[in-house]
């Protein structure tokens, strides 16, 4: 268990200051614009409570060369029609994504086109907050 | 008519109010075993719930003070900067939060327990039908307490104690003395509405009543929830941020 975790539970259990909202919040990504990569995917993680694609880029923002995509919960996926078996390495996608607001090279999926020409959208909720732009 | 028959025909009777009785009660109890989701009906629709109140009956700095975080929780989103909650740390609503959504849950309806699972966390709370309810002195606080429930005509009434103190709904705090009565109902044959209603007279001014209303769904399988590699993470200042790289 990260040093983070343990501290964070430590801070509850000694009734502190950790927000108890009981949902998560999708306010470390830009909403006012998105990043366009195209590259070769390492992996595609299925797992809870958020899917991610690690991807090494070869066209998208300057300076970028690997970029870490988070998805939303694999079962909201699954009820969506994704599967896991949808994306895998080595796989040449394009994906669009509201990216960290922190400037760190890792965003959230809004749009992924696979090698077969799907081109397949997450159900994020509140996907119409997000607005898209051409990538910088 | 002899006396004998007379009584006899009495018995008969009494016997057949009794069973049509329970054969009313039987078909008053609906069956609510299958999978639920949240619904929200378009505005004037009957079967959406009563209105919520603006913020929970919390006694005065209390109130002041829930007010207070939560300006503050929309600053930090405003700034791109959420604090890490529960769900950050894999750490599941408990009772009544994970009646909210927005996963669906499963109800496991029997004769002597009613299961209710939450996809989200794969949560689990057990109501046991027609038992006492404990004391707090008997019971261990955690996050779905004990709840103990019966039926009532067509609604099964469910009662809640023993929940941790900050395993919250909607970051309103409470002792462990809270209480929550749950009011289960078909209001259409497939919308279930929960009345969730919380008394804690130390921290509310008066009961707070929230219900929910839920959509049947037909043939839905629930999937199953590990919180298994949560990369987002709080950092030392209990800010969420995302773990990059490989």
């Amino acid at each position: 268990m990260a040093r983070n975790t343990q501290l964070a539970i430590a801070g509850l259990l000694l009734g502190g200051s950790l927000s108890a909202w009981g949902h998560h919040s999708f306010a470390i990504f830009d909403h006012t614009q998105t990043h366009t990569l195209k590259g070769t995917v390492v992996s595609f993680q299925w797992t809870n409570p958020h899917g991610y694609l690690e991807l090494d880029v070869a066209e998208g923002p300057k300076g970028i060369a690997h970029y870490t995509v988070e998805l939303t919960s694999i079962n909201m996926l699954r009820r969506a029609g994704w599967k896991s078996s949808d994306v895998h390495a080595g796989d040449e996608v394009t994906a669009i994504v509201a990216p960290l607001l922190n400037g760190d090279p890792g965003g959230l999926l809004l749009e992924l086109k696979v090698p077969d020409g799907r081109t397949l959208v997450p159900p994020v909720p509140g996907i119409n907050t997000f607005t898209k732009t051409p990538s910088p | 008519m002899s006396a004998r028959q007379l009584s006899f025909a009495a018995v008969v009777m009494a016997a057949a109010v009794i069973a049509s009785g329970a054969c009313a009660q039987t078909a008053a109890r609906p069956d609510l075993t299958g999978s639920w989701e949240r619904y929200r009906g378009p505005a004037g629709d009957p079967a959406n719930p009563p209105p919520e109140a603006a913020a929970p009956p919390l006694k005065g700095d209390l109130l002041v003070e829930w007010e207070e975080r939560r300006a503050a929780a929309r600053e930090a989103d405003a700034r791109g900067e959420p604090a890490a909650s529960n769900v950050t740390h894999c750490i599941p609503d408990g009772v009544p939060s994970m009646m909210n959504g927005p996963f669906p849950f499963e109800i496991l309806q029997g004769a002597t327990q009613i299961n209710i699972a939450q996809e989200a966390y794969s949560q689990i709370r057990r109501i046991y039908l027609d038992k006492p309810q404990l004391t707090l002195d008997d019971i261990e606080l955690g996050f779905y307490g004990r709840s103990v429930g019966k039926w009532q005509g067509d609604t099964l009434v469910v009662d809640t104690i023993g929940i941790k103190e900050y395993v919250r709904f909607r970051d309103v705090p409470h002792t462990p003395d809270m209480r929550v009565t749950e009011r289960f109902r078909l209001v259409t044959p497939d919308i279930l509405w929960d009345e969730i209603t919380i008394t804690d007279p130390a921290v509310l001014d008066k009961p707070w009543t929230v219900t929910f209303a839920y959509r049947r769904m037909p043939d839905y399988e629930i999937i199953e929830y590990v919180c298994e590699d949560n990369r987002e993470y709080a950092d030392e200042e209990g800010v969420t941020r995302l773990r990059t790289g490989q």
